[in-house]
């Protein structure tokens, strides 16, 4: 490593060398007015969250009870190949993949191995007006929503905030940024238009991401 | 209306395309203004300050402010000229006494178009050119002084012309001053794609409010052997209704 | 402006000028881009509005940078990550290879970063033996190809799908046609086990955040959330003005990020990392490492009529707007930072002295100020470049004393006017004699390229005193 030497007097000469130049004022930009940016996110965040899916996308399967999410979680696993599917390890998601018939790899047991075809985990919520769900460390770990070539995710109705505004609003309300040193917003699938700028589904990241999300009754 | 107009002759013009000149009295005095030329004008300084040469450019800018001084409305026949005596002026003469005389002069200072259409309230200048016209967007025009629609109305109400709009109008011609000498191959170029879109619209003429586009547009033209033909606006504007 | 890069400048923009096919390829690009561009804009309600508060985030945090600067600091070390400040890129390299040499590393994979482009990390690594892959799509086909990247967005957009199938079939396997996909799943196939084999990934970073003591990165494949995910050590490398306040500042930079980048309303994966796998976290890298990198950026900061150069998101708009840029290429500044932010940024990252001609190389159209979505008076700081090109550096004498000529000319109207016909009448005498356009036209430097307009006998003040007298 560097010496601790170096390193203080690098911080020292950068911290002295931008106190000397901030000496001299800026003009301030035109001020903005803050009137809104975007347009007003509708009342019905369900019909929101379902149209930003569909341009990102991503399926969205919704559901009225645990049976029917056990339901879905048996049906999205269907058309992926057999093999390893990697589950977070939360009450509510055992209680629905217990029934499944697939090798699992509890969160609790370790990371997602490399050839793992699926993910399954929660999230801390998802935001209506642009389709994203916002995972953390706690949901999965890192390596939970981006490693497999699927990625499913169970979300409760509640989860559903109207704009990235809220999202961040419930980040430090649940002091989430504070809890996890990752916290992700995923938007849409795995996707890169690095050749000739024609969009490439599945990059490096999953191919499919679904949602299910339960009602709350 | 009795608007007394003291007309702001861009050097180039003056040497180069005195008749953009001569029309540009002619629409002026046609909507009812009356015309004179300070004859004590020279140059704005512009080329001097476009290219790093502040110190040459700034006593042109004061003789400028001194010669205008006491014009009550100075009309232009150039976006590129009007907006270095209205948007760069006030930085050019930072520490000069006449600063605040100039940044009054540039409240008093119109580009052609503008001041027809936004001063003078005129849309229609009773002119006819019966002929297929595209507009050219010159850069400082469109994005120093924010003209746009201005032109555009005026051309519109020209008997005889149709206005076709070519494809991205609003990109550079590739002029830019020394820039058009210093990187002779890349304004070439930019050149090249500005006589392509022309050419995709079918027009006999360009039509701009900027004569040095319009002189770097026509050689390109011309070396492509080309049809159409470029005109400034002030020209179209003064084909009177036989 | 005769610097050897300067030289080198004419000469490649020359042969990009007259590339027909490098122009179509820049074109199909572009246009698509522009209409992604487009349609995104209106996803906002009012994108002029959206600009002018990320500038003024921005703002508030360059004129605030020690503070924001250490309130990261703290935050980071907190959870028990490093932060190291390097003055240059020197100090920066050498961290990272003290660091890699000491962990025993053998390979890196890299996700997209410009930073360390500017410091060329990749190459400095491989010298101490290390492997480094580059891990975005963009990036792995310009290091396949030994090439910097050409855009600082879409690294490889001077290549066409046929270029990038040759390339791939010659280097990887199982490529046999040029089908987009099939070249996607082959890098993605190539990179694959490089992931959970790495040692260490290093990112650079889109922002940092101050209150939550994280970075933020973003990218649409996946990669960067991969290297922060996998190997034991992630680094990260950032401009010290990446920094910005608040967490919830993001909520207008994002979309603002993708929507001048690509067009997007959301780039995929916007994914903010704050330390190492915390305790009770099942992954993530052992140590966490942030570079806070200077190199010339304290100095942009001290001259404030250029200071909002460092409100910079990195999006690539201006690149994309700029007239030169699409003519000329991203190879041929021969800059880490290309198109017109290169332009104003590389004299004061590699000196003015040596650098000022790609401010001269632009016809000042200021599109790229119109499209910076942090209102960066991008074309404006280029006039400034100019001024003080001319007046702190050896600028060519030549020009100096033409200049001065003029000046004195145009300082008085009988000097013009007698100037003015003498002009005329040379240039007239020349057209006469056929040399137009020929060698020896003294006129070359215009009609090498487009035909001379037909001079007139009389100039306008001429004309004018004629026919009203003096008044």
């Amino acid at each position: 490593m560097g010496s601790a030497e170096t390193h203080n007097q690098s911080r020292e000469a950068v911290l002295a060398r931008i106190r000397a130049a901030l000496k001299a004022q800026a003009v301030r930009p035109e001020p903005a007015t803050h009137s809104p940016v975007f347009p007003p996110v509708g009342k019905d965040l369900l019909a929101t969250f379902h149209a930003a899916c569909a341009a990102n996308l991503m399926e969205l399967v919704v559901t009225r009870s645990w049976d029917e999410t056990a339901g879905a979680l048996r049906a999205a696993l269907t058309s992926v190949p057999t093999g390893e599917v990697f589950v977070e390890d939360a009450p509510e998601l055992r209680q629905s993949v217990d029934s499944l018939e697939t090798p699992v790899r509890w969160s609790s047991k370790g990371i997602p191995q490399e050839n793992a075809v699926a993910t399954i985990t929660g999230c801390e919520a998802l935001v209506a007006a642009t389709g994203t769900i916002v995972v953390a460390s706690e949901r999965g770990g890192r390596g939970g929503s981006v490693v497999a070539p699927c990625h499913i995710v169970v979300a409760r109705e509640s989860q559903l905030v109207p704009d990235l505004e809220a999202a961040f609003a419930h980040l430090r309300a649940e002091s989430i940024a504070e809890r996890n040193s990752f916290v992700g917003f995923i938007t849409g699938c795995s996707r890169t238009a690095d050749i000739e700028k024609i969009i490439v589904i599945g990059a490096h990241g999953p191919r499919r991401v679904v949602v299910i999300l339960q009602m709350d009754s | 209306m009795a608007t007394r107009i003291a007309l702001f002759i861009p050097c180039f013009v003056d040497q180069i395309t005195p008749q953009v000149g001569l029309d540009t009295a002619r629409v002026l005095e046609r909507v009812g203004c009356s015309v004179y030329f300070p004859s004590e004008q020279t140059c704005c300084g512009q080329p001097a300050f476009n290219t790093g040469h502040w110190d040459d450019a700034r006593p042109l800018a004061e003789r400028f402010v001194r010669v205008f001084a006491d014009a009550e409305t100075v009309v232009c026949p150039s976006g590129s000229c009007t907006a270095m005596v209205r948007n760069f002026y006030p930085e050019l003469l930072a520490s000069s006494p006449l600063r605040q005389d100039a940044i009054e002069l540039g409240r008093r200072v119109f580009e052609l178009s503008e001041f027809l259409v936004k001063v003078a309230n005129v849309t229609d200048v009773e002119a006819s050119f019966p002929h297929r016209v595209t507009f050219h967007d010159s850069c400082h025009a469109l994005r120093e002084l924010g003209i746009r629609n201005e032109p555009r109305e005026l051309l519109k109400n020209v008997r005889g012309l149709e206005l076709v709009e070519m494809p991205a109008s609003e990109e550079c011609c590739g002029f830019g001053g020394m820039f058009a000498v210093k990187f002779g191959a890349i304004s070439a170029s930019m050149g090249d794609s500005k006589a392509e879109n022309v050419a995709a619209t079918g027009a006999e003429y360009v039509a701009s409010i900027d004569g040095s586009c319009l002189m770097h547009i026509e050689g390109v033209l011309r070396r492509r052997k080309d049809a159409a033909r470029t005109i400034h606006l002030a020209s179209v504007l003064a084909q009177e209704i036989q | 402006m005769r610097s050897s890069a300067a030289a080198e400048f004419l000469r490649k923009a020359a042969e990009k000028a007259a590339d027909v096919a490098h122009r179509q390829t820049i074109r199909r690009n572009i246009s698509s881009y522009d209409l992604s561009v487009g349609r995104g804009k209106l996803r906002f309600s009012d994108w002029e509005e959206a600009r002018r508060r990320c500038a003024e985030i921005k703002w508030e945090a360059i004129n605030h940078l020690d503070k924001y600067l250490l309130e990261f600091e703290q935050k980071v070390q907190a959870r028990g990550g490093h932060v190291f400040w390097a003055s240059n890129a020197e100090e920066a390299r050498q961290y990272i290879e003290d660091l890699v040499t000491s962990r025993g590393v053998k390979l890196v994979v890299k996700a997209k970063s410009m930073v360390t482009e500017e410091i060329h990390l990749a190459s400095a690594l491989e010298r101490r033996g290390v492997e480094v892959l580059e891990t975005d799509l963009g990036e792995f086909i310009v290091q396949l190809r030994k090439e910097p990247p050409y855009h600082i967005v879409t690294p490889a957009m001077h290549l066409s799908r046929a270029d990038i199938s040759r390339l791939f079939r010659e280097k990887l396997e199982g490529v046999t046609s040029d089908e987009p996909e099939e070249l996607v799943a082959a890098a993605r196939r190539a990179l694959r086990k490089a992931f959970f084999a790495a040692d260490v990934g290093i990112t650079g970073a889109n922002f940092l955040v101050a209150d939550a003591g994280m970075i933020a990165l973003t990218t649409n494949e996946g990669n960067a959330r991969l290297c922060t995910a996998l190997p034991r050590i992630h680094v990260a490398v950032a401009g010290i003005e990446k920094v910005i306040p608040r967490l919830a500042d993001l909520a207008l930079l994002w979309p603002t990020l993708a929507t001048a980048g690509t067009g997007q309303h959301l780039t995929t994966y916007n994914t903010l990392i704050g330390g190492p796998r915390q305790p009770g976290e099942q992954d993530g890298p052992e140590e966490f490492h942030v570079i806070l990198l200077d190199n010339g950026r304290t100095e942009l900061l001290a001259d404030p009529e250029q200071r909002d150069v460092l409100h910079c998101i990195r999006c690539g708009a201006c690149l994309n707007a700029c007239p030169v840029y699409r003519t000329v290429g991203g190879h041929t500044y021969a800059t880490t930072y290309p198109g017109p932010i290169g332009s104003v940024l590389t004299p004061h990252l590699r000196g003015l002295e040596g650098w000022q001609h790609l401010s001269y190389a632009s016809s000042l159209c200021g599109n790229c100020t119109s499209v910076c979505p942090v209102r960066i008076d991008l074309h404006h700081h280029l006039l400034h470049n100019r001024r003080n090109a001319v007046e702190k550096t050896r600028h060519g004498w030549l020009e100096n004393v033409s200049f001065r000529a003029w000046r004195w000319t145009m300082m008085s109207s009988a000097r013009f006017g007698f100037a003015g016909r003498v002009g005329r009448f040379a240039v007239r005498f020349v057209n006469k004699l056929g040399l137009s356009g020929t060698i020896i036209d003294p006129m070359r430097t215009w009609t090498r390229h487009r035909s001379l307009p037909e001079v007139p006998r009389e100039s306008f003040r001429q004309l004018w005193r004629k026919r009203h007298g003096q008044r």
